[in-house]
């Protein structure tokens, strides 16, 4: 199914310049709705509180590492649905296949291009 | 005094030579290792500062880019306007090519525009070195003020979480350098789990 435009997305990073980032490629296709969280405890707590369609996020985070907050996310029933893009600079084999095994729906490195959100993106609302 | 007895005294005194020599070789380091103890913390502050301003300047030329993209949003309406304008005063139907040709052309630079927000992501990737120089940085400038107490009194505990986390920090410095995956050999990854 592709994805809704209006649907409420979580963009996840402890570093602003990266969340505004992320926020502005989206925007630019087409996506409006978008709320931020500093870390994996903050997105979580948001998460819980209002529907969410997708969430992208950073792995290497204060408080809660981005690998943590997936766990969470699909350990937990009202959850486990959302799709999870996590974009990061933590780009070694072992951490793409830990997270292929936590559940991620895809995954970008750093520095990535807006081609390749769209593209991940396409993907997974296919 | 016996043989024996004598090849033991030159022992002890070789062995004692050898203590002061250390000692004081140790004593004559301690001015030099307190200087770069004491410079450390201005360093790590240097460091810091280094991300903030990346971050400041990086910020900046985000708003000017969002600005001219904001900017652009409306040329465009203006320009659907003016098509309209034309063909209902059934003016010279090139001059709607004109305006096509125009927002084509506001079209490629906007792409341009998302390639430098996207860029500007190396303030992200500078940011997470200098955290994790930071953690290498905490654990050397422990390191020498133990030198320095000659072997302090912290807890053994505390001292093998910071050793492991430096010695991460520091692995995971060096793969980024060497053993970071592209997006293609992340995607063949990927692939193999089913992602397609």
């Amino acid at each position: 199914m592709p994805a809704d435009p209006k649907m409420k997305i979580m963009v996840v990073d402890d570093m602003s310049t990266m969340r505004r980032i992320v926020k502005n490629v989206l925007k630019q296709l087409g996506f409006t709705n978008i709320e931020e969280a500093e870390n994996g405890k903050e997105a979580l707590e948001k998460l819980k509180g209002e529907p969410y369609g997708f969430v992208v996020s950073d792995w290497n985070m204060p408080v809660m590492t981005g690998i943590d907050m997936l766990r969470a996310i699909r350990a937990d029933e009202a959850l486990k649905q959302i799709p999870v893009l996590m974009v990061t600079a933590e780009a070694q084999k072992e951490n793409i296949i830990e997270a292929v095994q936590a559940g991620v729906s895809n995954y970008i490195v750093k520095p990535f291009t807006a081609e390749a959100l769209q593209d991940k993106m396409a993907k997974i609302f296919k | 005094m016996d043989k024996e007895s004598q090849d033991l005294y030159r022992k002890v005194v070789e062995v004692s030579r050898f203590i002061n020599s250390t000692v004081q070789k140790v004593s004559d380091m301690e001015s030099p290792v307190a200087g770069t103890l004491g410079n450390l913390p201005q360093v790590s502050a240097q460091l810091s500062d280094l991300t903030r301003l990346t971050e400041d300047g990086t910020h900046q030329v985000m708003g000017l880019t969002e600005q001219i993209q904001d900017g652009r949003i409306e040329v465009t309406k203006l320009l659907d306007q003016l098509a309209g304008l034309v063909t209902q005063a059934k003016l010279d139907p090139s001059a709607l090519d004109r305006i096509a040709a125009i927002k084509q052309t506001l079209s490629v630079d906007d792409k341009r525009l998302l390639d430098i927000m996207t860029a500007l992501s190396f303030q992200d990737l500078v940011g997470q070195r200098v955290k994790k120089i930071l953690v290498v940085l905490e654990d050397v400038q422990r390191r020498l003020l133990e030198m320095i107490v000659v072997f302090g009194q912290k807890p053994e505990g505390e001292k093998r979480v910071e050793d492991k986390r430096a010695g991460q920090m520091l692995k995971e410095l060096q793969a980024s350098r060497t053993t970071a995956l592209k997006q293609d050999l992340v995607d063949n990854i990927l692939g193999e789990y089913g992602f397609n």
